[in-house]
């Protein structure tokens, strides 16, 4: 056994404590580091990964087949910045007559298409096969769920044929909503020709633009009807998700942060505490590398131990953990997982991380002489702390706290790391609190008043369901009927164009009475009352470059109407807008409501209700909303897991810093003792030292975490907060939030300083 | 040598049977002795024969495992940790073989913390520890760091510092120890008036000299037992 082993393991055994805690603060660290990493991962990549996997489609470009030929399209793969292209496929634009349930709402794309192989989009099989035969179509289906029921179904197109399914795939470049043949498609009658791109750069919107003009330079400019980029997918891929990805990124980000800070101090700490002991090695006659390597040894068994565990507590947490947080984000094949990187990081970069923490003040003890070295164990000198210590000796405060608040100045370098840990905490601890308020407010926001919400469809036959007896003001009247109603709304939902854009959107058309949880959700404006009046969600306005107050035209086939902005919501889909039952009877005067909401008072026996409904219309169809605000929840639970674990580390960094501070002063503490300090007093002593630094940490952290809160809230792209949930900062609550790190100080000192109150000094007195 | 004149005068410490385990290591082995006011009491032996426990005992640092210690009226078993403190603050001061100031306040203000301790103002703290340093000549030296100081003038602060409180009882712990024969000789000195003026002394000490100069009773300690007892003739 070489003496650097042997000395290394007696330090261990005499330092437990200590390397219990660098045990637990790196097992606790890297517990956080994996998740937050694992975090950031996945938030960046889930999309990335299942594209390029499918080698998805940069862009997906409709040409009108009557204005340029398949031979002119098969040309543009070989132009300059195409890296590959698939197609051209022919493609049409259908209706259904009938379609098993959830599948087809609105204009259908169907794609000719003999495999789903080829350089570009391979859609990925997710049930059956792929088409090989006239009559059969395989669907897209971008669902997280395998429905086995699709298979075998039939799907009836309006004036065309009736094909059965037999497979189910999933385009991550959304190039279509079902696939045939080819020889099935040329039955279709199709108008339009699909290209499918690849470029060579496609970083940027910009970047995509240019491939895409490169590659259809020279064709007739009214060939090209459509074009949807990547970027476009991206945005829609993660829509929800990024109400608060955002909130992730920042959360691991200082989970990072806190953790490779506390680490480094604590380490450090151990080895800047143990120059008296690297004094008395190289008095021994240790070299100075063998010293490096007894303090490398030392720190890193621990290190070590608490990087395996904290890897396996981390990976156990990770995957329920991110399965919550994706939860109803994740389309098509995208996969969450923690890429194995991240296990190698943790497993491998916390151990070196303790290593260099240990090495820089490992080599500064190697400089030192043995007679250095041994000095150096007492705190060293500055000017300024002793300025500050004489200055502090004369004011009126208790000299325990006097005391207490000179203490940091000793040691600057540990004490402006312990500073930024809990200064991180606090931050952390601001802006959990700061999200969680406005997330609160914005999950009461959606939310309904009164008891339990119905969704009540109504029968089509299409979806293979009876279709009601009763016309729709009857079915209205009959839900107002029965027992225990509060509130009847009757929706429809259309197709509808605005004019100028390419793209129609779903139009919810609402008749009776208006749910006070909707009008909560208007940030700018009004409900919408009358005739011609419509609300939208930020996305939607901004897409469309509308603002409260434009004037728009509505397109329903052939019929037009002017509407007018009046409200904007606080979020919602780009692609819905919300208007009145008048306004829907502008474009189709025969309209009928496709469902009902019914909101039920408070306490109502929501079963009876649907039997009731059942048994008086077998043609509707009830189901029970659920209100959650499922973003919401998952903000406020993440931010909480973090917020545990981060305070958690940054207290046992300031357990530590206390510890070795009064590893340290042992014998001033013996010596204060002597004249008389009470264990009450040196309790206060080394409590006030932190409390001190707790305080700063608030005052300098509060305001971050505030201003972290506010540029956090304000760039959420999809939802627009109003004044009154971002303001989400009172006196009790900051006075509150000041504490926090002096609690967290607090927390983190008490334990050391009891026990140094209680440590019998008597040996250290009579002693050098 | 003892008087009539002694034995009227009040007990400020008395020892009954103390012992003092350390695991299966008996530090003290049944030590009795008394104390009285303006007695002058050397305490030497060998090295590890309890000398330092001993005064550790009569100061409250630390309890014996059997046994009572009384000083100055005051029964130690009887305190806690917090009375203990309180009983150190007033009734007896200390100083000891590497002085142990704080580094980094000054000398007047190590001193000045004993009495800041009790809640006493800064200022009226400092002025007392101005005094002393005054009647102790290093005044000079009051705004000095201890690193900056010589033995013998750090010693000299601690026993400034130990005096802040008037204490019925100065103890040393080989207070000349770390210092080099002049400054030992100063510290001595100072010993000796300090107890021509009625202070009440316990020096446990390796060196003869300070012994018989500054003491006027031997107590002989060995394998944690007093092994003999004689009054001195001291030798100015
Ligand atoms: N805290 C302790 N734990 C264990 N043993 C101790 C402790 N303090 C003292 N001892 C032991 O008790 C015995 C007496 O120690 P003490 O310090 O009283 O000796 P001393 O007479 O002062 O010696 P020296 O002249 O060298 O200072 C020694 O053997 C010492 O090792
Ligand atoms: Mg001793």
């Amino acid at each position: 056994m070489s003496a650097v082993w042997r000395a290394s393991r007696a330090a261990v055994k005499r330092r437990r404590l200590q390397t219990v805690v660098i045990g637990l603060v790196v097992f606790c660290s890297t517990a956080t580091v994996l998740l937050a990493l694992g975090l950031l991962d996945a938030v960046s990549n889930p999309f990335d990964r299942a594209f390029e996997k499918q080698r998805g489609a940069h862009q997906v470009v409709l040409f009108d087949a009557a204005k340029v030929s398949a031979g002119q399209l098969a040309e543009t793969a070989g132009r300059p910045g195409v890296a590959a292209a698939a197609g051209p496929f022919d493609q049409a634009t259908a209706r259904l007559e009938k379609s098993p349930p959830g599948v087809g709402s609105g204009a259908f794309r169907v794609v000719g298409r003999a495999d789903p192989a080829g350089p570009v989009d391979r859609p990925e099989l997710r049930d059956g096969r792929w088409a090989t035969a006239t009559g059969e179509i395989v669907l897209n289906e971008d669902g997280d769920l395998v429905r086995p029921e699709l298979l075998g179904s039939k799907v009836q197109l309006v004036d065309g044929p009736e094909l059965t399914v037999v497979g189910v795939y999933s385009s991550m470049s959304s190039s279509a909503d079902a696939w045939v043949t080819p020889e099935q498609m040329a039955a279709l009658h199709p108008t339009a020709r699909q290209m499918l791109y690849r470029f060579d750069a496609a970083g940027s919107a910009e970047q995509l633009e240019s491939g895409l003009a490169s590659a259809t330079a020279g064709l007739p400019a009214e060939a090209r009807t459509a074009a949807r980029s990547s970027a476009s997918l991206e945005e829609a891929f993660s829509g929800t998700a990024k109400a608060y990805l955002p909130f992730m990124t920042v959360f691991g980000v200082l989970a990072l942060l806190v953790s490779v800070l506390i680490v480094a101090n604590v380490v450090s700490g151990a080895v800047v505490s143990g120059f008296r002991h690297i004094g008395v090695l190289k008095a021994l006659g240790f070299t100075p590398n063998q010293v490096v390597g007894v303090y490398l040894t030392m720190v890193s068994l621990p290190a070590v131990i608490g990087a395996v565990l904290g890897t396996v507590l981390g990976a156990a947490l990770a995957q329920p953990v991110l399965r919550v947080a994706f939860q109803g984000v994740m389309r098509g094949t995208a996969v969450v997982e923690v890429s194995p990187w991240v296990y190698l990081v943790c497993l491998l970069g916390l151990p070196a991380l303790v290593a260099v923490a240990a090495l820089l003040p490992a080599l500064r003890a190697h400089r030192l002489s043995a007679a250095q070295a041994i000095s150096a164990g007492s705190a060293p000198r500055s000017g300024r702390g002793l300025r500050v210590q004489r200055a502090l000796g004369g004011t009126r405060l208790p000299r325990a706290v006097s005391l207490g608040l000179g203490q940091p100045f000793a040691r600057p370098a540990r004490t402006a790391l312990t500073v930024a840990a809990i200064l991180l905490g606090v931050t952390t601890v601001t802006l959990t609190t700061g999200l969680t308020s406005t997330m609160v407010q914005y999950a009461d926001s959606g939310k309904r008043d009164g008891g339990a919400s119905l969704d009540i469809r109504v029968g089509r036959a299409a979806f293979e369901q009876t279709e009601p007896k009763l016309t729709d003001r009857q079915m209205e009247a009959l839900l107002r009927s029965l027992p225990g109603v509060e509130r009847v709304s009757a929706q429809a939902i259309s197709q509808v164009k605005l004019a100028g854009y390419q793209q129609s959107s779903a139009g919810f058309f609402l008749r009776g009475d208006q749910d006070p949880g909707d009008i909560r959700q208007i940030v700018e404006g009004r409900p919408a009352t009358g005739a011609g009046e419509l609300v939208a969600s930020p996305t939607f306005l901004s897409q469309h470059g509308l603002a409260v107050g434009d004037r728009v035209t509505l397109e329903l086939e052939g019929r037009r109407t002017t509407a007018t902005v009046v409200g904007k919501s606080i979020d919602g889909d780009a692609r819905f807008f919300f208007s009145t039952w008048a306004t829907l009877l502008e474009l189709e005067p025969s309209a009928g409501a496709a469902y009902y909401d019914v909101r039920l008072k408070p306490g109502a026996d929501v079963q009876a209700y649907v039997d009731a409904v059942r048994a008086a219309e077998p043609g509707l169809y009830p189901g029970v909303v659920d209100d959650g605000n499922l973003a919401a929840d998952t903000v406020v639970s993440f931010a909480s897991v973090f917020t545990v674990l981060l305070t958690v580390v940054a207290a046992l960094g300031v357990f530590n810093t206390v510890l070795l501070n009064t590893r340290e002063r042992r014998r001033d503490l013996g010596m204060l003792k002597s004249i008389g300090m009470t264990p009450r007093q040196v309790t206060v002593m080394f409590v006030t030292s932190m409390a001190v630094l707790g305080l700063l940490a608030g005052l300098v952290g509060i305001p971050l975490g505030m201003v972290a809160h506010r540029v956090l809230v304000d760039n959420v792209g999809s939802v627009d907060f109003p004044a009154v949930m971002k303001d989400v900062w009172h006196l009790p609550e900051l006075s509150l939030l000041a504490l926090a790190g002096v609690v967290i100080a607090v927390l983190g000192a008490y334990v050391p300083a009891r026990s140094a109150a209680r440590l019998t000094i008597a040996k250290v007195l009579h002693t050098e | 040598m003892t008087t009539d004149h002694d034995s009227d005068r009040q007990v400020v410490v008395q020892l009954d049977g103390v012992h003092k385990e350390y695991g299966d290591l008996k530090a003290l082995d049944g030590v009795s002795l008394e104390i009285r006011a303006g007695e002058a009491v050397a305490v030497m032996g060998p090295s590890g024969c309890g000398k330092s426990t001993l005064l550790n005992m009569v100061a409250g640092l630390d309890r014996p495992s059997a046994g009572t210690v009384r000083v100055n009226g005051h029964d130690l078993g009887g305190l806690n940790e917090t009375g203990l403190a309180l009983f150190r603050r007033r009734q007896v001061g200390m100083i000891f073989q590497f002085f142990n100031l704080l580094d980094d306040l000054p000398a007047l203000d190590n001193v000045a913390l004993a009495a800041q301790l009790t809640g006493t103002p800064a200022k009226q703290a400092r002025h007392r520890a101005l005094e002393l340093f005054e009647e102790l000549g290093i005044a000079d030296r009051r705004n000095t760091y201890p690193a900056a100081l010589s033995g013998g003038e750090r010693q000299r602060v601690a026993v400034a510092r130990a005096l802040m409180n008037r204490p019925a009882l100065l103890l040393a712990d080989e207070p000349t120890g770390a210092l080099d024969s002049r400054s030992g000789e100063q510290v001595m000195d100072l010993l000796i008036d300090l107890n021509q003026i009625g202070q009440t002394l316990l020096i446990v000490t390796h060196d003869p000299k300070l012994a018989h100069r500054c003491a006027s009773r031997l107590v002989e300690f060995a394998d944690g037992r007093v092994a003999r007892e004689s009054a001195l003739e001291r030798q100015l």
